[in-house]
């Protein structure tokens, strides 16, 4: 069954991702989203938080277990559960969604069936300064019938977008003053655990 | 690879010098000599010094070290230009250089002209075929242009006559975990232990690995891994605790049902957690909630 989805992103789960791909400029980065089904419009979910997870052997499993219990714990005790996966490639001109990528999409998918993989624009990213392109700088992968993680089509189908139609234009302000540099992540949080990955100073 | 030490010197030398205290040229040996990577400090800072006459002549012969230094931290800022200049003026310092030569095909490297760069490489290396940069520098290249399995090739071939290089070891290793090929990294690490067995990244490194390749023994050798990593570490290596709790929990899984010759001891498991809710609740209080239901969640 493949369920036509809206993924609306809040501005500052979208923002919070990207800045922390910017911040690790020379390797793949991965994180996850939170979020839920719109209690009054079951074709939209909707993500109000994500969490940035690592810059570093994104394939590994013991630091992605941990960052998944202590992520669900947090989120479920407010009702939101882990609703997707982000993904930025190490090289900039890399476009395809890798095994790694789709792995962990497979396995949230155990949890939430209609979570979704979204994967890192370079090239929207880069473009983003010069242009007043609204659209997120991040490509949607969704499962089909055969479970095979599949490009959503600009056509129609399953689609993203941010909450807040303005969300590039802080998101360029945030660049320009490299913001980047105060996000934290499961990485940092493991290598020192008064680093925290909530990031609750992050947008004040 | 730097220690936690060298890492806090390095950060405090940084912070230093971006609040106007001075020491620039004290960090810009220091990032030499640790072989991190911090391009626009050095870049930003090293210029400064190279534009400055006085300066640049303080440091006599070590200029040209600076020169080769804001170089490269040029092109991983893509200031090409100013990459371009460094090397104009150690061609004429250094005329028939061979490490002039490679600055140049790290320059053609940075504007993507691949075969150009193979080829000043290629012809470098009939001088000397030894040179372990340039041998590097093509696996860089590969997997910058996405030949994954050309730069294992190349690199594979380059431990076989450098097997003493650990980083090259390790760049190995994290190739193979990210496309899960995780008994070769494993293999990796194997050998990192044998010859530096007391460095804990390593072991810490192969317990992860183990435990994502699972099965029983491997979950078992992992937590024997994750262990030495604490005793190396003087227990404070957050990872490796969470590594313990993580294993005792497969393992009793894992084991459900059949005969264990050799019961688990759940000591190792307890002491473990004690350990990360007594840092969690000194360091991180905010968090120890959610680390203690983490930690129930995974007790059988």
């Amino acid at each position: 069954m493949v369920a036509e989805l809206k993924h609306e992103i809040s501005q500052n789960a979208y923002i919070k991702l990207v800045l922390h791909a910017l911040k690790h400029k020379t390797t793949a980065v991965n994180g996850v989203l939170l979020g839920r089904v719109n209690p009054q419009n079951e074709s939209v979910v909707e993500i109000i938080d994500s969490v940035p997870l690592f810059h570093s052997n994104l394939a590994l499993l013991p630091p992605l277990e941990i960052a998944l219990i202590m992520i669900e714990e947090h989120y479920g005790s407010k009702g939101l559960g882990i609703v997707g996966y982000f993904h930025a490639n190490e090289r900039f001109d890399d476009a395809e969604l890798g095994i790694v990528a789709k792995n962990i999409g497979d396995h949230i998918c155990r949890y939430f069936p209609q979570a979704a993989v979204f994967l890192l624009d370079n090239k929207k990213l880069e473009a983003l300064p010069k242009g007043k392109d609204q659209s997120p700088v991040m490509q949607l992968y969704i499962r089909d019938a055969s479970k095979n993680w599949k490009l959503a089509g600009p056509d129609g189908g399953s689609r993203l977008v941010i909450k807040e139609p303005a969300a590039n234009v802080v998101l360029s302000d945030y660049i320009s003053s490299e913001k980047w540099q105060d996000v934290v992540d499961f990485d940092d949080h493991l290598d020192d655990i008064k680093m925290d990955w909530l990031n609750p100073e992050l947008f004040k | 690879m730097v220690s936690e030490t060298e890492e806090t010197q390095l950060n405090s030398l940084e912070n230093q010098v971006d609040n106007g205290g001075g020491g620039a040229w004290e960090y810009l040996c220091l990032v030499r000599k640790l072989k991190v990577r911090r391009s626009e400090k050095v870049f930003k800072y090293g210029l400064s010094i190279l534009n400055d006459p006085k300066k640049r002549s303080a440091l006599g012969p070590e200029e040209w070290t600076l020169y080769e230094q804001v170089a490269i931290a040029a092109l991983d800022c893509q200031c090409l230009d100013v990459t371009k200049d460094c090397i104009k003026v150690l061609q004429k310092k250094f005329p028939e250089s061979k490490r002039v030569g490679r600055l140049n095909g790290m320059l053609l490297e940075a504007k993507g002209s691949w075969s150009e760069a193979e080829k000043a490489y290629s012809s470098l290396l009939e001088d000397n075929s030894l040179d372990q940069v340039i041998h590097k520098r093509r696996v860089a290249m590969a997997k910058a242009q996405g030949n994954i399995s050309e730069a294992i090739e190349l690199l594979n071939k380059y431990l076989e006559i450098f097997m003493a290089d650990h980083d090259a070891w390790r760049e190995l290793a994290d190739i193979y975990v990210s496309l899960q090929m995780y008994k070769q990294a494993a293999f990796c690490y194997e050998e990192l232990i044998l010859s530096q067995p007391t460095v804990p990244l390593y072991h810490l490194a192969y317990a992860d690995v183990l435990y994502t390749l699972g099965g029983l023994e491997n979950l078992q050798t992992a937590k024997k891994y994750y262990a030495s990593t604490i005793d190396l570490t003087g227990g404070k290596n957050t990872r490796a605790l969470f590594g313990i709790c993580l294993c005792s929990s497969a393992i009793a899984q894992v084991s459900k049902g059949r005969n264990r010759e050799d019961k688990e001891s759940p000591e190792l498991q307890s002491l473990a957690a004690t350990a990360l809710e007594k840092d969690y609740k000194q360091r991180a209080a905010g968090k120890l909630g959610l680390l203690t239901s983490a930690l129930r969640s995974m007790k059988f």
